[in-house]
């Protein structure tokens, strides 16, 4: 429990780190040198001591965006096992819990936006509600067949010491589709390219980061890390995905987590640097590649269970 | 059962004196809120422990000395009893202040009867325990439902409503006379209990005819086309209960058909479940595309009737497979969403009659900004909103966690289970994210941003018995979801009673749920109440100034500019195109001078249009044609109905 607990700290301190990977990978690949590894420390620490500057047009549901998007992000990666160890809080049924928990956050950042008055950022609010329902497809189709192998409702049970393992012993090829799955999901999920671009600068093309354009000082740092946090939890299910080995030795096993999490977030940089954003009518189509791909994993595995 | 007949006879007696002082426009209001209040108060607290204490009451009286009229009180009766008295009361104090139009003093005073009447006939459904006495209080449910419809019959658009309500209700009773006809010719009694040993081709053809029966009043695709006129048409308390509890009564149609027919035959199950999903997904993409917001929950009622369905489906098919697990997870999830919907849809209907009678305007896209002057309403409705949602930790999740775990459950069998249980599965997860856009679209385009009219910027929210019944639901949907064990025990009284065959069944893994969502609740709201304190901190000591919203470089930005709501669902019912077609009415730009042109949208319901293709008029075409056996004649009337005797007595 007390491990548990630390190590959900250590993520939580990790993951702006783990986001600056991608700047830098983004940078290599631009030719640039690109900003220091440590750049969202910096700016976490500039805007916490900034004031905000609040529209008239908005309510109190404005300032509950940022701050139920983070608790529902941090409450998401409590239920998640972090290098293969327990989670602080499991129980069976917990997947739908978190993902109706990530739906709170979403409701509130949406609310937040609508609270504005800003068409921009109505428009980014229509978006984030119309792509994240086809993830969730998605993930739900990941999650019966998870349910078929491991019989149980917890990501716990798929992803605590050997299960994951046990996972691909089951169905190996399967499980190979639902990686290519998940990543497009983690891709759509954390509003990065090809479906959003962080980096733009056409608050037209973007979703998520119109949203949150009146936000500033404290509150921005508190959208920031949500998202750190968001993508630290869809990343280290990508990592218990590809690499399901799990050391007897704590720190081996923890170094191994650090370094393929740091592969996977090289790869959403790689993918970031060579990729460009699709137009916004072909984004469903993508993602409903991902939930074709957890369809057939499904369907194959009907075979592999009997 | 003396309580529930002493409410009745409380509630109809008063209102009834309501009618005598109507000069009296105040006291004439208070008499019959007092009167309904404190019957629904006397019938609540008595079916609350009627369902905490099982076992059965019953009671019979000759009627018309042919007829017996016997009620009955069971675990489900008990549970529906509850949700019909608890709406009812609050909607009986909201309608104090909402009815405020001295000059239609009498009409109020004959609304009040009415409501008195349906409440009555929707208890006496509920504790019906024969055909004869479930039909007679039926039939007066509809009737007096219809009236209160028809409240405001001055306007056209009310009186087809009313109209098209009337025919959608007894083309259902219809069926159900048909379906209990069929029981009564094999058994030979007016009893339920005579279903039971029907044959088995009989009993389907009874489930599907009474599942259509039902399922007209009960608002499943599609069958639901008066639903969307109805609700908009009647007074929003009126809506409120005919919403959150009418439509039910049908549910409870076709649990108790269910539970006496004593089969379980697998297509009861798999009819449920896909009417269940059409209904769910359809209900919702069409509540996106709606303008009027009492219409556009009136579409999110047939949804929530589909996530309904699908519960009671999923049980139904775990009976047939013998699967208990899944099926008391799938029907107690079912009437667990019966309940939250009662709560929270009750909860939005008030919420939106209230904006409605501030603004003036049924239409969302011109209000907007609401937060700021009707904050109690904008607070409430928000709860409402994040509770239909079916997010956590709000009510509307508990009973969507169920279905899941007994739709998973139903994943781990093969053929057609399997199929269906994925399919409900990912509806579910489909709906559930529609419902999240849909209601961020309401509350963003009515509650939040600038005031899009006159009317909306001079709102404001007099009449505190309209807030109080509101803040009473908001609280309920907050304790439902963090403690839903006391609920989700009442629930688990009403499953005992559908005659699964199972005996007692067992609370403890139920505790284990529901305490598991208790608890991970806690952790959540904790984990607020940090990061605010850690905010609070953060905040401490700086000068927040307020500036206009940024509107990226342009700086003469307008309310009009603002995303309305059709633009907002835009995208999303494109994607639905084929069961969604959006109907746009948009002169062109011409000219090097353009004059002024326009721009409106409605998405059509596909079982509106074809149902005036298929059957409207291919039922007129036929019935012109036998236009010559009306004479307006009275004699050969006459004859026809001596005719018609004879041939009964010949060949019956």
């Amino acid at each position: 429990m007390i491990e548990s607990i630390i190590l959900w700290i250590l993520a939580i301190l990790l993951s702006p780190f783990y986001a600056a990977v991608i700047l830098k990978v983004k940078a290599f690949f631009g030719g640039r040198k690109g900003p220091p590894l440590l750049i969202h420390y910096y700016t976490l620490m500039k805007l916490f001591k900034k004031a905000s500057v609040y529209s008239t047009s908005t309510t109190f549901i404005f300032k509950m965006g940022p701050l139920v998007s983070l608790c529902a992000a941090l409450m998401a990666l409590l239920f998640l096992p972090i290098a293969g160890r327990p989670p602080v809080l499991s129980f069976n049924g917990d997947v739908i819990f978190i993902l109706y928990l990530l739906g709170l956050g979403r409701f509130f950042t949406i609310a937040a936006a609508m609270d504005t008055a800003s068409p921009f950022e109505g428009m980014g609010a229509a978006r984030e509600a119309f792509f994240p329902i086809i993830c969730e497809v998605g993930m739900f189709m990941i999650l019966l067949l998870f349910f078929q192998l491991a019989g149980a409702l917890s990501l716990s049970a798929y992803f605590t010491g050997g299960h994951t393992a046990a996972l691909w012993h089951m169905a190996g090829a399967p499980m190979l589709f639902v990686v290519i799955s998940f990543f497009i999901i983690l891709l759509a999920e954390n509003s990065r390219v090809p479906v959003d671009d962080p980096a733009t600068h056409l608050e037209l093309t973007m979703i998520h980061e119109v949203m949150v354009l009146d936000h500033g000082g404290p509150d921005f740092a508190l959208i920031e890390m949500g998202s750190f946090i968001k993508l630290f939890f869809y990343a280290t299910f990508v990592e218990r995905l590809i690499c399901p080995v799990v050391s007897a030795n704590p720190a081996v096993n923890f170094c191994l987590f650090a370094v393929i999490l740091l592969i996977i977030y090289k790869v959403i940089g790689l993918v970031e640097s060579v990729m460009a954003r699709y137009r916004m009518d072909i984004v469903p189509r993508l993602l409903l590649i991902s939930f074709s791909l957890a369809f057939f994993a499904f369907v194959i595995t009907l075979e592999f269970v009997k | 059962m003396d309580f529930i007949f002493l409410s009745i006879l409380l509630m109809v007696a008063g209102t009834a004196l309501c009618l005598v002082i109507h000069r009296q426009f105040t006291l004439m209001k208070t008499t019959g809120v007092l009167a309904i209040s404190a019957g629904c108060l006397i019938g609540l607290f008595n079916s609350l422990i009627q369902l905490f204490h099982p076992g059965t009451e019953a009671f019979a009286a000759a009627y018309l000395h042919g007829f017996s009229l016997s009620f009955a009180i069971d675990g489900l009766s008990a549970f529906f009893l509850v949700i019909i008295y608890f709406v009812s009361f609050l909607a009986a104090l909201y309608s104090f202040h909402y009815l405020s139009t001295p000059e239609k003093a009498l009409r109020t005073g004959l609304s009040y009867l009415f409501f008195s009447l349906l409440i009555a006939s929707m208890v006496l459904v509920v504790v019906a325990a024969n055909m004869i006495t479930f039909m007679l209080f039926w039939e007066i449910m509809s009737l007096s439902s219809f009236f209160l419809v028809v409240y405001d019959y001055e306007k056209p658009e009310n009186r087809k409503a009313g109209y098209l309500y009337f025919v959608f209700s007894h083309i259902g009773a219809m069926m159900l006379f048909a379906a209990f006809g069929l029981i009564y010719g094999f058994s030979g009694s007016f009893g339920f209990d005579g279903a039971a040993s029907l044959p088995d081709w009989v009993k389907i053809v009874v489930f599907v005819l009474a599942f259509a029966g039902f399922g007209s009043k009960a608002g499943v695709f599609p069958f639901h086309v008066w639903l969307p006129h109805a609700h908009p048409a009647a007074p929003s308390h009126i809506s409120a209960v005919m919403s959150g509890v009418m439509i039910k009564i049908g549910i409870y149609g076709i649990l108790r058909v269910y539970a006496v027919l004593n089969d379980h035959h697998p297509l009861f199950g798999e009819i449920l479940v896909i009417a269940g999903m059409i209904s769910g997904i359809l209900g919702v993409v069409y509540a996106l595309g709606q303008q009027d917001i009492k219409r556009m929950l009136a579409y999110s009622s047939i949804e929530n009737i589909g996530i309904i369905l699908i519960g009671m489906g999923i049980g139904m098919m775990g009976v047939s497979a013998g699967n208990p697990v899944m099926a008391v997870l799938g029907f107690a999830g079912g009437l667990f969403h019966v309940l939250n919907h009662a709560v929270f849809k009750s909860l939005l209907f008030m919420g939106a009659g209230l904006v409605i009678k501030k603004t003036g305007v049924h239409d969302m896209d011109a209000m907007g900004g609401l937060m700021k002057k009707m904050r109690i309403t904008g607070i409430t409705f928000l709860a409402g909103s994040l509770a239909i949602s079916g997010l956590p930790p709000l009510n509307g999740f508990v009973g969507e966690f169920f279905i899941y775990m007994g739709g998973f459950k139903g994943a781990g069998m093969d053929k057609l289970p399997l199929i269906l249980s994925l399919m409900a599965i990912i509806s579910l997860a489909v709906i559930g994210g529609l419902a999240l856009a849909c209601f961020t679209r309401v509350l963003g385009v009515v509650f939040q941003g600038e005031p899009r009219s006159e009317r909306a910027a001079k709102a404001d929210e007099k009449g505190p018995m309209m807030l109080i019944p509101m803040a009473a639901l908001a609280v309920s949907c907050g304790i439902i979801g963090v403690f839903p064990e006391v609920f989700s025990l009442m629930t688990i009284r009403g499953v005992s009673a559908l005659n699964l065959g199972y005996g007692d069944i067992p609370f403890s893994p139920f505790l284990q749920m529901t305490g598991n969502i208790s608890r991970s609740a806690a952790v959540f709201l904790l984990l607020v109440i940090c990061v605010l304190a850690v905010r609070y901190f953060l905040y401490q000591g700086k000068s927040i100034p307020r500036a206009a919203t940024w509107g990226c470089g342009f700086t003469r930005p307008t309310v009009k500019m603002q995303y309305t709501g059709s633009s907002y669902a835009r995208s999303i019912i494109d994607f639905f195109r084929p069961v969604a077609y959006l109907c746009e009415n948009h002169p062109p730009v011409q000219g090097v001078f353009p004059a002024g042109t326009q721009y409106s949208s409605h998405v059509i319901d596909i079982a509106e249009r074809y149902m005036e293709v298929g059957i409207v008029r291919p039922v007129l075409f036929f019935f012109d044609k036998l236009r010559w056996i009306q004479q307006g004649d009275i004699h050969p009337y006459i004859g026809y109905i001596l005719l018609a005797i004879v041939l009964l007595l010949f060949f019956v």
